[in-house]
């Protein structure tokens, strides 16, 4: 498009003036464009296409001859009992992360959706877990949750004799850690619906009010679908970070207790391809968990975007 | 017309006069309710941080037998100990995080803001697929594709090395920052470069001094995210630098929890100094922090 504009303006000065256009084109390419694409391609375009080479193979950095297996290790995931563990662990962490961290986000932001100091200081607060690192919140909490840890000490001076093991009864860590990743979150949500709430005007809520929408009514179809875009942001990227899920786990229960009760197939794919050394294994379980971060968080994308436009 | 709404819209009219929130008019009949309300959910919220702060200041033992209480006298023991480490595992870690992030967030900033340009001002078919090939890079989990990447690093001789650490940084980040960029220098009058070129100045002259000093709101941000990210990043570093090329501060407190299983005291001190820049740093850009996150929050 350029370079046709270009012949179109110097179209008195002939071809000549096109050729220098395309060499000062490719000029701009490889001084601009090509060194940040050149680190793109090394790390991440490179590294997916070999993953999905990988996956139709045997690799495995012990066992010299990589033979390709076709679809063998798709097959074998299939049936393999601790992936679909996985991936039932990763579904209930994600639909956690989407839902609470979103919902108690947004409560706080309506609740701390004021002008003051005191009401500035808070938001301060809410959003400290954000910058910290989940290593350091994963250790934070599991002193507070471990079994006779911060937590069941405050317990036991109230009485509470015996606590459920909130990170050792296999029943309950997997909701642990989604509370703890949520608490993490949180922050990010209220922040984002802060400044959505920001941006609906005064005047259309008072409209409202004249028109007698009580505050509920309000909410529901003033504020709420004003709200669409901040929906959208922390929707999408609460699913991404859901699945994904691996420092919780890396740091605190390490899949378990019990065999893979908090195991995600995120912390699965590390197992196997950097502890176990199955590369095409890995790279298996790799190219299945993209896929359907993919399809999932492009399918939430346009509904949610669908919903703004609607408005 | 019904007393009721003759009421109401008089209410209504007084919210108007008033020049308030509508919803105030509810709150002014119990006005200490939100603040009450607000403070209470804010320190339950904030009990975990509340507690690493006083058991950081605790002697050891104390810390089990009365994790809540306030720590007095406070002792600077913990701290002590954390950096006077045989081992050196904070400081050796701090220098790691310091340049790991610093080269990589300069680069960052310069390559993305250069290729933002790029893709934003060329209107073919190429830059279009470029950019939502980079774009799709924004939702690429790193498990995904760190088994690949430590094939490639370890044949460039650039594994459990600084430099490699750096190179891949730069690679997996890069989407975010031309996706900040690029959105960015949209917005800025193609005049500007047109005139700067009728003016004589190359392609390079005109970015450098005309545009590059305009994109400082969007350089901020990508300074200040890709910073926060690239320290607090624990998988990458745990498995790019290896137990052998040394680790950086959030890599060195999970190194460190096996250890201090039952001395929080010296763990904390740890997590405490490996979070403290971090804080710091937010509490000193929080207004950046806010709008770099909410740039799309708000419609229109």
């Amino acid at each position: 498009m350029t370079s046709m504009q270009g012949s179109l303006r110097g179209s008195s000065q002939g071809s000549r003036q096109s050729t220098k256009n395309r060499r000062s084109n490719l000029g701009y390419f490889l001084g601009f464009g090509a060194p940040g694409l050149f680190f793109y391609a090394c790390f991440v375009f490179a590294p997916l296409v070999l993953s999905l080479g990988y996956s139709f193979t045997n690799a495995d950095a012990f066992a010299p001859n990589t033979k390709f297996t076709g679809l063998h290790n798709y097959v074998k995931l299939l049936g393999d009992p601790d992936f679909r563990m996985e991936v039932r662990v990763t579904t209930i962490l994600t639909l956690i992360i989407v839902i609470v961290p979103n919902v108690a986000g947004l409560a706080i932001a309506v609740l701390l959706n004021r002008q003051g100091r005191l009401y500035r200081a808070l938001r301060t607060v809410f959003f400290v877990p954000v910058v910290l690192s989940s290593v350091v919140v994963s250790v934070v909490w599991q002193a507070m949750l471990t079994d006779g840890g911060l937590l069941d000490t405050v317990l036991g001076s109230m009485g509470v004799k015996h606590p459920p093991g909130w990170l050792s009864d296999p029943s309950i860590a997997l909701y642990s850690v989604g509370s703890i990743a949520s608490w993490q979150l949180l922050g990010f949500c209220t922040v984002v619906y802060l400044a959505g709430l920001q941006g609906v005007p005064d005047e259309l809520l008072e409209a409202a009010a004249i028109d007698g929408a009580g505050k509920w009514t309000r909410f529901r179809r003033v504020t709420w679908p004003m709200l669409a875009p901040a929906l959208t942001i922390n929707t999408v990227m609460l699913l991404i970070t859901g699945f994904k899920t691996y420092d919780y786990v890396q740091v605190i229960t390490h899949g378990g207790p019990g065999t893979g009760t908090t195991a995600t197939v995120a912390y699965g794919v590390i197992q196997t391809g950097f502890t176990e050394n199955k590369t095409g294994m890995a790279s298996a379980m790799a190219v299945v968990m993209l896929i359907i971060v993919a399809v999932v968080s492009s399918v939430a994308l346009r509904l949610l975007q669908r919903r703004e436009v609607e408005l | 017309m019904t007393a009721g709404t003759t009421a109401e819209a008089a209410e209504a009219t007084t919210a108007r006069a008033a020049g308030t929130h509508p919803g105030r008019r509810e709150e002014s009949r119990a006005p200490w309710v939100r603040p009450l309300v607000a403070l209470i959910v804010t320190a339950l919220f904030a009990v975990p941080l509340y507690l690493v702060v006083v058991n950081v200041f605790k002697p050891g033992g104390h810390i089990t037998g009365s994790p809540a209480s306030i720590p007095w006298p406070p002792t600077l023991d913990n701290l002590k100990a954390t950096l006077d480490r045989p081992d050196n595992l904070y400081w050796d870690g701090l220098i790691n995080s310091v340049e790991i992030t610093a080269v990589s967030i300069v680069v960052l900033a310069i390559l993305s803001a250069m290729l933002g340009h790029y893709l934003a001002r060329t209107r073919s078919r190429f830059a279009r697929v470029m950019l939502l090939t980079l774009l799709a890079g924004l939702m690429v989990p790193p498990q995904v594709i760190l088994v690949p990447v430590v094939r490639i690093l370890r044949l460039t001789h650039l594994m459990t090395t600084l430099t490699g650490m750096v190179a891949f940084n730069v690679g997996y980040y890069i989407p975010f920052g031309v996706f900040v960029f690029a959105g960015f220098i949209r917005s800025i009058p193609i005049e500007l470069e047109e005139a700067a070129a009728l003016d004589g100045a190359g392609r390079w002259r005109t970015f450098w001094i005309v545009i590059f000093p305009l994109l400082r709101p969007a350089t901020a941000s990508v300074l200040i995210f890709l910073g926060v990210w690239i320290w607090n990043d624990f998988l990458d570093p745990l498995i790019i630098l290896g137990p052998v090329g040394g680790t950086t501060v959030t890599v060195g407190v999970y190194r460190a929890l096996g250890e201090h299983q039952s001395n929080y005291g010296q763990l904390f001190g740890l997590m405490f100094l490996a979070a403290l820049p971090v804080v710091i740093f937010y509490f000193l850009l929080q207004k950046h922090f806010v709008k770099g996150l909410t740039g799309g929050a708000v419609k229109g």
